[in-house]
């Protein structure tokens, strides 16, 4: 902890990160309580109340454009999006280390990109309103504009870690079927 | 030359460990860039594709699924099953089995399930003197039919792959006779097997143990009856069914068993984002991709392409069967759905195949590959739960093999074991 001043600049920015990580994994969280919320209104509105309301749809869908973009971005730094790991485990661990950084400004280009793009598509869209919830349709793009900032950030300090010595890669490099991760099968559901 | 940027981006950066979301997404932004076209329709492609209300029911469906594992309806289910079947040869192989069956009638994830069914299966077959393979490959054989017996979200995706035109009603009821197909193949596979290695019987509970046992597993099996009568009788989407799903497992496990504490339900809330935020949004750029290739008539090259080769619908959907089973060893299954429904199907349209019946037969194929290495999640994550390699569950897998690949077979010769009952219920 006491390796010049850069390592604690690291760490404070790692801890403010992580605590922005958090929220945004807790938003989703949320967003998923009320996503089931908003339909279930829909069913009970169109059997009890007798008419269905119109903004549920559209409401829910936004919801989840929030839950998905903000729940992946806290997965780029958890690290628990779907790769192909196979070759890379197979290589010495410099190499491993060159791809990890490969992929890593991938998706720092890919959350850039959804950043400039999407704000441009923002902007587009800015006078438009959207039916049936009557705001402007930028706030279509929202979260793709949100979603790239993390992502990006994230991918970011990834690298940075890396460059500095720390071990971000290590649960990875431990084979698939090592047997001790049995948050990794819970967190591999829903690929089948 | 557009093709090649758009393949080759993809295939090299899959290869060197690129997350496939992002796979995509770069691999269209680069061909978008090569072919001068504004890479703004990338990302609003990629919005568009994740702005779908019937994707709703994929994060519904697997947190419905979670919340069913932490708070004791999964348990209940394999107790009861335990009592229906042990005592047949390979007893908890065969209680594996048909426990399979049974939660995936609920929960429609294999992942899911090969984790839930294993965690509780694998532990007792290795105390009662099984080989610890052959509880990894049952269990992960199982755990397939749940993508075939509704509600199975996979289904969902191939509705919405291609186009949201095919019913999700006639889908999830024509993967029913396919799921309890390979269900009897697998047990009796099972059967087999345990008889060669010795493998010991349960004892028969009794009647009164069964009928019990059954009593205490009906609130979570009920879902079963929810789910599927109100989606068949249009009460509601299926979209609406997996919300319902979710609030029918909140109120079993909080009221009906009070097994669910608030740290379970956060485990299961943020494990649900884990896992489906990170699916849809590979859902999102496979969108972005699926367009270019529509964009650049993949499909229709694909159409003439086959052409040449046969003009025999048997012939043509062999092919596509290899086709998909061999890139469904390298993909998961949910990204192979959406990229390749928008070239395959119209290929089996072509050639007089319907459209339901190829839907399940993708489904079963591409389930198969979630079980072959070198990407096979659900594998991973029963040898995982087992803590065996998954070379060691490989050496003896090849007789389940078998029995999926016959069922495969069968289910794409036979239309009618698919198409009957949707007829019955039309």
């Amino acid at each position: 902890m006491q390796d010049g001043p850069g390592k604690g600049v690291m760490a404070r920015v790692a801890r403010v990160l992580s605590a922005v990580s958090t929220v945004a994994l807790w938003a989703a969280g949320a967003g998923l309580v009320l996503m089931t919320a908003v339909v279930a209104w829909q069913v009970y509105g169109r059997y009890v109340l007798n008419r269905s309301p119109s903004w549920t749809e559209p409401g829910a869908v936004m919801l989840m454009s929030w839950f998905i973009l903000l729940g992946a971005a806290a997965g780029v730094r958890e690290n628990n999006h779907l790769g192909f790991d196979v070759l890379v485990y197979l290589l010495p661990r410099g190499a491993k280390g060159v791809l990890r950084t490969i992929s890593d400004l991938v998706v720092l280009a890919f959350g850039a990109g959804m950043v400039w793009y999407g704000g441009q598509l923002a902007a587009l869209t800015w006078g438009s309103t959207l039916p049936s919830l009557g705001i402007s349709g930028a706030f279509d793009y929202l979260p793709v504009v949100v979603g790239g900032v993390l992502i990006a950030l994230f991918a970011l300090e990834r690298i940075a870690l890396r460059l500095g010595g720390a071990p971000v890669d290590q649960e990875l490099d431990e084979a698939p079927a090592a047997g001790e991760r049995e948050e990794a099968a819970g967190a591999a559901q829903a690929r089948g | 030359m557009e093709l090649w940027i758009l393949f080759g981006v993809f295939a090299v950066l899959l290869l060197i460990g690129v997350p496939i979301a992002f796979c995509l997404g770069a691999a269209s932004f680069a061909a978008v860039a090569y072919m001068g076209l504004p890479p703004l329709v990338v990302f609003q492609r990629l919005n568009s594709g994740m702005s779908v209300f019937s994707l709703l029911a994929i994060p519904f469906f697997i947190y419905a699924g979670d919340l069913m594992v932490r708070g004791g309806i999964a348990r209940r289910i394999v107790a009861f099953a335990g009592s229906l079947v042990g005592h047949i040869r390979g007893g908890l192989g065969q209680v594996n089995i048909a426990a399979s069956t049974l939660f995936g009638g609920i929960s429609g994830s294999a992942v899911a399930e090969a984790a839930a069914v294993g965690g509780l299966m694998i532990p007792q077959m290795k105390a009662r003197g099984y080989g610890v393979d052959y509880a990894v490959n049952v269990t992960s054989m199982a755990a397939l039919i749940a993508l075939l017996l509704p509600p199975s979200h996979n289904m969902i995706i191939y509705s919405i792959s291609a186009g949201g035109k095919i019913s999700i009603a006639d889908l999830f009821t024509a993967g029913i006779l396919p799921g309890l197909l390979l269900a009897l193949a697998l047990m009796t596979t099972a059967y087999f097997v345990a008889r060669r290695r010795g493998y010991p019987t349960e004892a028969f509970p009794g009647l009164v143990a069964v009928a019990h046992l059954a009593a205490v597993a009906v609130p979570g099996l009920l879902l079963i009856a929810i789910i599927f009568g109100g989606v068949r009788s249009g009460v509601f989407t299926a979209t609406e069914s997996s919300c319902i799903a979710v609030l029918y497992a909140l109120l079993v496990t909080v009221l009906v068993y009070r097994e669910m504490t608030w740290r379970d339900f956060v485990h299961a809330t943020l494990g649900a984002v884990r896992t489906t935020a990170t699916v849809l949004l590979i859902i999102g750029t496979a969108a972005a991709f699926s367009w270019l290739m529509a964009y650049l008539k993949v499909p229709a090259s694909l159409v003439a392409w086959m052409n040449a080769i046969s003009d025999d619908p048997l012939v043509i959907i062999l092919l596509l069967n290899v086709l998909m089973l061999l890139l469904g060893t390298f993909m998961d299954m949910g990204p192979m759905i959406i990229i390749t429904t928008p070239i395959f199907l119209p290929v089996a349209q072509a050639y007089g195949i319907d459209p339901v019946h190829f839907g399940v037969i993708m489904v079963l194929n591409l389930g198969i590959g979630l079980n072959t290495p070198p990407v096979g999640i659900v594998q991973f994550v029963t040898c995982a739960v087992a803590r065996i390699s998954v070379w060691e569950a490989m050496r003896s897998i090849w007789p389940f093999y078998f029995a999926g690949l016959l069922v495969l077979g069968l289910v794409t010769y036979v239309p009618a074991i698919s198409l009957w009952l949707p007829g019955v219920f039309r």
